[in-house]
């Protein structure tokens, strides 16, 4: 699956300002609701407007939010974030309690543009104890060891050989304490 | 319709006449050719849109969106410029009334936000980074005080369409200078612990995963920290070679480590012998500074409030000098 044939853009996780570093700032900057008074695909729009625009509008106090009727247009919401960047969202149609879902999406977005996230961390300290290199952990005396050397020139961690094996077993076989023959 | 059909993700085929999609190229042609004319596309502010109806809205939003309380009166200030006022009076005596308007401009207020900011900032370096040399901090300080620096800060909390400035598109200083007299205002409306603590949120965590050994080095540091050693009655530095590889080759790499009485301090890498050797006495100064690549990471937020006393007490008392820095002299770290 390659990135090759995707229109959505790719990325970290960032997010603007170090936000929710030190304290976290709504990046919703204002919301502009537009809607027609009498056309019935903005009727979610307006029961939204009479029964839960003033709480939303308490609960968020840090975004602006502005009502345009506009006769014989279709509804829509456009939301402006912090850095410029602004998100359209047509509402033809839409019910209250969808209203209500969307406007809290976009509440909670930051304003970058949506993309594909290639991974769900991010971190500028990759590495604590630093990057391996062929350095590490290598045994100091190959500085100053003469190659061929006895132990370093050979591969580690082999293990006995087959024939050293058998040479073990042959051993273990010999008598060592030679019984004396009583006379 | 049921309440499914707008959840649907896929868009509506457009059959639009086959004369508009050439009509729209030819007319977006003719746009561009006019932008490149002008020297790029016309931009308005954001106050000429329809939708800009209420200031004292904006304001208000501004205020809470930040969790913090302003003076009204202050805040206007603040957000107002000299060169607004001038362009004012000027239309206003242009149209024949001659009046002297009584409006503020925000200069004094830049001038105290920005020793505020400054004086914060300094605060909060001293008290984190407590090993570190006073050159070092006032690198750290000049980053975050820069100018490129604020004026991210005040684009990205919404000062763009706040300010009343005579120029369009604001330049830095502007955004700059805006950002600090807010900081001021802050301090005048809500006490200074509140604005140390909007600096401590908004300017000094642009520090975060920054490395700080970029910003600066020691020019000479096997000089200095011989110097070191020598002033903590420790023996002299030696630079021992360590490992290389690739000796007679374009890659070629030397580990040369510094020994202290033969203790092993540091070591460090480098394409010749000379800039390991520089690279070794580097290490051992981020060692005794306290600014390796794993160092412990900077406290910010939440984190802050039991060093906020010590925050205060250092921020009229720099760091000891490359020149005098010993390790007895530098208090433990609290964090």
């Amino acid at each position: 699956m390659s990135n090759k044939h995707l229109f959505l853009p790719s990325g970290f996780i960032r997010t603007p300002l170090q936000n929710g570093l030190g304290r976290y700032i709504p990046q919703l900057q204002r919301i502009t609701l537009k809607f027609c008074k009498n056309h019935g695909g903005s009727r979610g729009v307006r029961d939204f407007i009479e029964t839960d625009l003033m709480e939303f509008a308490k609960t968020n106090p840090g975004t602006v939010v502005y009502l345009k009727p506009r006769r014989h247009r279709y509804p829509c919401m456009v939301a402006e974030y912090l850095n410029g960047e602004r998100e359209y969202l047509s509402c033809h149609e839409f019910s209250r309690a969808e209203i209500q879902k969307w406007l809290s999406y976009m509440c909670t977005r930051s304003g970058i543009p949506v993309m594909r996230f290639r991974k769900y961390q991010h971190t500028d300290y990759p590495s604590i104890q630093g990057v391996w290199n062929p350095f590490t952990h290598q045994a100091p005396e190959i500085n100053v060891a003469q190659f061929p050397h006895e132990i370093l020139s050979k591969p580690v961690n082999n293990g006995p050989t087959a024939t050293d094996q058998l040479i073990e077993i042959f051993k273990k076989t010999q008598i060592k304490d030679p019984v004396k023959p009583e006379h | 319709m049921n309440e499914l059909s707008a959840i649907n993700v896929i868009s509506k085929r457009n059959f639009k006449p086959r004369w508009v999609a050439p009509t729209l190229r030819e007319i977006k042609r003719r746009k561009d050719v006019e932008d490149d004319r002008n020297g790029g596309p016309k931009i308005f502010h954001r106050s000429t849109f329809l939708e800009w109806l209420n200031y004292n809205a904006e304001i208000f939003a501004f205020s809470n969106r930040l969790g913090e309380k302003f003076n009204e009166a202050t805040l206007q200030t603040a957000l107002t410029h000299k060169s607004y006022v001038e362009r004012e009076t000027a239309r206003l005596s242009d149209m024949g009334v001659d009046s002297y308007l009584q409006i503020q401009n925000n200069e004094e207020l830049a001038v105290a936000g920005g020793e505020m900011i400054s004086k914060f900032t300094n605060g909060y370096l001293r008290a984190v980074f407590t090993h570190v040399p006073e050159e070092l901090i006032m690198a750290m300080h000049e980053f975050l005080t820069s100018t490129s620096n604020l004026e991210t800060v005040g684009k990205h909390i919404g000062l763009g369409d706040l300010m009343l400035c005579s120029d369009f598109p604001c330049e830095s200083e502007t955004y700059v200078k805006s950002l600090k007299a807010v900081v001021a205002a802050l301090a005048e409306s809500s006490g200074e612990e509140r604005a140390r603590i909007f600096v401590q949120d908004l300017v000094v965590t642009q520090l975060y995963g920054l490395d700080i050994n970029e910003l600066w080095n020691p020019a000479d540091p096997v000089g200095n920290l011989t110097d070191i050693l020598k002033r903590e009655g420790k023996a002299e530095p030696e630079f021992r070679l360590i490992k290389h590889s690739g000796q007679n080759s374009v890659l070629a790499v030397y580990y040369v480590g510094v020994y202290s009485d033969k203790n092993f301090i540091a070591e460090g890498a480098g394409e010749s012998l000379e800039i390991a050797k520089e690279m070794a006495a580097r290490e051992a100064l981020k060692q005794l500074f306290h600014t390796e690549d794993s160092m412990k990471a900077l406290p910010f937020g939440r984190q802050l409030k039991n060093i906020q006393s010590k925050i205060v007490q250092l921020e009229n008392q720099p760091n000891l000098p490359l020149s005098k820095w010993i390790s007895e002299k530098v208090t433990s770290a609290v964090h």
